[in-house]
């Protein structure tokens, strides 16, 4: 079975033949990031515009790559939301088109869901035995599930305020760091001592929901130009500054990442202790994070599954090998399937 | 707690708990229509201002930081009224809001909770409740509340009752 996944929830505008929802025959992704590093962020307006420039020959391209026919397709699936509502209806409108212009079922589907089956991409696959505890963390989620089913989902916990993958780039907004934030902390910590600042850690009498907004302000409290001293800079103008010239990138790098990383995995083998879970599960753009992927294999007795690093960040073939099970489910969603910006998976 | 003039109020917040609960008491008092535009650096406090200002909605859903989706939808089980939260710092002009819909938001039948608002300062109407924020030593924090409008001076108000009963 060929499925067509479409992906434009985010930044990237992405596109993928994948086969029998394991197989990828194609893997295509136009990357906005060059657009967005140079103004530290993801625009909206921006964003949609790169999707709609992009996304005929990213869709035509996965399937020239996958030398498949778009009447040779067995579904159309797409992501749904949660995301962008602008970038998302790029996407839909697309699949929508398709579908409608050769007959084939359209299947929605949730980004978050893309996610948790990019690890059915992993090759060689080994069958899954249920219940598993997934993490998913990326720039816009934090969240901890309890996978009991395919499609099934107990929501363990997540974020109340900033999301992990947010946290590094809000982080390395205040280091003067480049976008996106994860991989250059990533790299300005391998230089660092971890242990050169105490940053805050979840208590272990929490439940699964997790925190980063105060590791944030904590970061911000050691390497920011105090206000009286920003006010006098201004004064004297000077140099605006606003990271303090006696600060070690690296060290706050390594302080920062390991004060996260912790939080992260302390929570996850908890979970998967309590839920008596098979395996640990990590997917997202975080889950690229070497560090995470050590310590949860060094803290847990149990397996540990993530997806190769090229299909941690946004694809489209995580999303059709989402949609394969849900096509066997039986999901058919009609022409009037709308785009939805918050869709929790439970 | 100096009152500078009519429709201002100037707080000094000690904690982040402390500003999560003046959040809670605006939270209650939101009505259809109310806007809420708050500004101030990263880490300024804006968004636990803002979780708290959703407990005291009575949002079924945990206020957190709409910045990767830029606006986030709550609603409660009394009644049909939305609280928008939305995110400001990526989008740079008035064109920009208008593309998340903020026309929408804005239509006088919710309740909108902006952050970073000063980036779009001239796609919002002029009646609005604005906060500064602004970082004062360790955990302070000074909030500014200016109101315009007599909607949105009358609840000023209220707030200043409820969090000083005076």
């Amino acid at each position: 079975m060929r499925i067509l996944g479409i992906e434009s929830s985010c930044d990237e505008t992405a596109a993928a033949v994948v086969v029998d929802g394991q197989h990828i025959a194609s893997n295509v992704i136009a990357s906005q990031i060059h657009i967005h590093a140079e103004h530290g962020g993801v625009f909206p307006e921006l964003a949609s515009r790169a999707h709609v420039e992009a996304i005929d020959h990213v869709v035509q391209e996965a399937l020239r790559q996958a030398q498949v026919e778009v009447e040779a397709l067995d579904a159309i699936a797409v992501t749904r939301g949660p995301g962008l509502i602008g970038s998302l209806m790029v996407g839909l409108n697309y699949a929508k088109g398709l579908a409608l212009m050769t007959g084939k079922p359209l299947i929605g589907v949730n980004h978050l869901e893309g996610h948790v089956y990019s690890l059915w991409l992993v090759q060689p696959f080994r069958p899954v035995t249920f219940p598993i505890v997934v993490l998913i963390v990326s720039g816009g989620h934090t969240e901890l599930l309890l996978m009991r089913e395919h499609g099934q989902y107990e929501r363990l916990g997540g974020t109340l305020d900033d999301a992990a993958g947010e946290a590094f780039d809000k982080v390395g907004r205040l280091l003067e760091l480049p976008f996106p934030g994860g991989p250059h902390i990533e790299q300005a910590a391998q230089l660092g001592n971890p242990r050169a600042f105490a940053f805050p850690r979840a208590k272990r009498d929490d439940g699964f929901d997790f925190s980063f907004s105060g590791i944030k302000t904590a970061v911000m409290r050691q390497v920011s130009v105090s206000p009286s001293a920003a006010a006098r800079l201004a004064r004297d103008n000077q140099q605006p500054a606003k990271l303090r010239s006696d600060v070690s990138v690296r060290d706050v790098a390594a302080s920062f990442q390991a004060a996260v990383v912790d939080t992260l995995v302390e929570k996850t083998v908890r979970a998967a202790k309590q839920f008596q879970a098979t395996e640990i599960a990590v997917v997202g753009g975080v889950s690229a994070n070497q560090l995470l992927r050590q310590r949860l294999r060094a803290e847990s007795e149990l397996p540990v599954r993530y997806p190769p690093l090229n299909l941690c960040t946004d694809n489209a073939a995580m999303i059709a090998a989402a949609a394969y099970q849900r096509f066997r489910a039986g999901q058919r969603d009609s022409l009037a399937l709308e785009a939805l910006a918050q869709w929790p998976l439970a | 707690m100096p009152i500078l003039k009519e429709g201002e109020l100037d707080i000094i917040s000690h904690s982040a708990e402390q500003t999560q609960r003046l959040g809670q008491r605006l939270g209650r008092l939101l009505r259809a229509g109310d806007l809420v535009c708050m500004t101030g650096d990263m880490g300024a406090g804006k968004t636990v201002f803002a979780s708290g200002i959703g407990q005291g909605f009575g949002s079924t859903t945990p206020v957190t930081s709409p910045t990767f989706n830029l606006a986030h939808q709550h609603s409660r089980p009394q009644d049909k009224l939305l609280l928008y939260h939305l995110d400001c710092y990526r989008l740079r002009d008035a064109a920009d809001a208008i593309s998340v819909g903020l026309d929408d938001i804005l239509d006088g039948t919710h309740v909108a909770v902006l952050e970073w608002a000063e980036r779009i300062r001239a796609a919002l109407p002029p009646e609005r409740l604005w906060i500064q924020f602004r970082v004062r030593e360790e955990m302070r924090r000074n909030l500014i509340l200016e109101a315009s409008g007599e909607r949105h001076r009358q609840l000023l108000e209220l707030f200043r009752e409820s969090a000083f009963g005076f």
